[in-house]
């Protein structure tokens, strides 16, 4: 059983129809004996920084997911907010700190070119600079004003929006996402199907 | 890169899908819930689907229907539709929209749309703009249409909304092409991502918006409705002359 974690921040349960497609048991939850018992724990959620804290710290979430995710190596996947939230610091819509799972901060997207929100289908890449097109289906929804910069060695992928941002993160037990798999089609329904076969 | 995004739109008029003309003459279209099938199986980028109907007949969506029609979506999903309350927004979330969007009671209350972002977030609020042309100049279309474009999109970029969907009424429905000077207008108003909805009849259509240098998503229904085209074959035309699509 996955714990979708209900902290009342945005559409919990596009993720869990996600899940449900692919034949995952899960469940929305902020319920403490739920969240020990499940095997995995999924943080999403959109709006802001600071109001996401505010939530979780109003739901004794904090020291939960310490527990489990931290002290107790419980898989997590973050998507979204859900991965911002577990950076050090953010910003949105003033200095905040976060869950500081990972070092590193949430800025705003600076970008004079190009609209923010960063908002529809991009092409993750596994290297910085490398930014040829190719018909790889790695295309994944974003929609996110902010950004996560890591200062540890924890990028996975970054995605191209006239600078390399970061689009997923990794270590160890904690995997997370900018972009919304569950909202991404095809892709991202497979992305989620092979991340849950490896625990199988 | 950012791919520039095709969106089915579907309008509803509380029974069944309908498409209309110049905001006019409603025709029946088919099934919402089914057409939402197709759409996923066809791997589109987004859906709009919005009750053209529900604030002139003073109801409310019908929630568990929209539901069913989220239900078959694997991609992200806009509605709209009588829009009045944050009662509104938050039931549309609920049940799994990734936008609201809000139209007359944005024209009414702009402090309402500057509250909604600041509880529901940004990210979330798309704002509908129906533009009709009268001696040559944009206005919102209402009862009077004398809030001039200008106006409204600086007013609603205050309120720091997430995204507009520019629909074009003296184009809608007569599949002649998008209003090119409207979008040029829209892009040159804000940076807020923009969608363009209204004339889309071929895919050349397509092309030539892309091509005449706006930014934004491209959005159709009687296209889709009326003719063999499909999104995503409209996706490979605009792949053939090099604008960034996801196929």
């Amino acid at each position: 059983m996955i714990a979708i974690i209900d902290y009342g921040m945005g559409n919990l349960a596009s993720v869990e129809k996600a899940l449900t497609f692919l034949n995952i048991d899960s469940i929305i939850t902020n319920d403490e004996k739920m969240i020990n018992k499940a095997s995995h724990i999924i943080l999403p959620g959109v709006g802001s920084f600071e109001q996401g804290m505010t939530n979780l710290k109003e739901l004794n979430l904090i020291e939960i997911l310490n527990r489990e995710v931290i002290k107790n190596k419980k898989p997590f996947i973050g998507i979204c907010l859900g991965m911002q939230l577990i950076m050090e610091n953010g910003s949105e819509p003033k200095l905040c700190k976060g869950l500081g799972w990972i070092k590193g901060d949430v800025k705003l997207i600076e970008n004079n070119k190009l609209p923010v929100p960063h908002l529809g289908w991009n092409r993750v890449y596994k290297k910085e600079f490398e930014f040829e097109e190719d018909k790889l289906n790695d295309n994944y929804y974003f929609i996110h004003s902010y950004h996560v910069i890591p200062k540890e060695n924890v990028i996975e992928t970054y995605v191209d929006y006239e600078f390399p941002m970061v689009a997923s993160i990794r270590r160890g037990n904690i995997f997370a996402t900018q972009f919304h798999p569950e909202k991404s089609q095809k892709a991202g329904l497979k992305l989620l199907e092979n991340y849950f076969k490896s625990y199988a | 890169m950012l791919k520039t995004r095709i969106i089915p739109v579907l309008t509803f008029n509380g029974i069944s899908l309908v498409k209309t003309k110049q905001f006019n003459s409603p025709r029946i279209v088919g099934n919402p819930i089914q057409a939402a099938r197709v759409y996923n199986n066809r791997d589109v980028d987004e859906i709009i689907f919005l009750d053209i109907k529900a604030k002139e007949q003073k109801r409310k969506l019908n929630l568990p229907m929209v539901k069913k029609i989220i239900d078959e979506c694997f991609m992200p999903i806009s509605i709209g539709g009588g829009v009045e309350t944050f009662e509104d927004i938050n039931n549309f979330l609920r049940i799994g929209a990734d936008k609201v969007i809000i139209k007359s009671k944005a024209i009414e209350d702009p402090i309402f749309v500057s509250k909604a972002v600041d509880y529901f977030g940004s990210q979330c609020i798309s704002i509908s703009v129906d533009v009709i042309q009268v001696n040559g100049k944009y206005f919102i279309f209402n009862k009077k249409n004398n809030i001039p474009l200008e106006t409204f999109i600086q007013e609603m970029n205050n309120c720091k909304v997430g995204e507009y969907a520019v629909n074009s009424v003296n184009r809608d429905g007569m599949m002649q092409g998008y209003d090119l000077d409207l979008y040029k207008t829209v892009n040159q108003l804000t940076t807020i991502p923009v969608i363009a909805i209204g004339g889309a009849g071929t895919p050349e259509h397509f092309v030539k918006l892309c091509q005449s240098g706006f930014k934004g998503a491209l959005a159709a229904a009687s296209i889709f409705h009326f003719t063999q085209h499909t999104p995503q074959e409209i996706k490979r035309t605009l792949d053939f002359v090099k604008i960034p699509v996801r196929i």
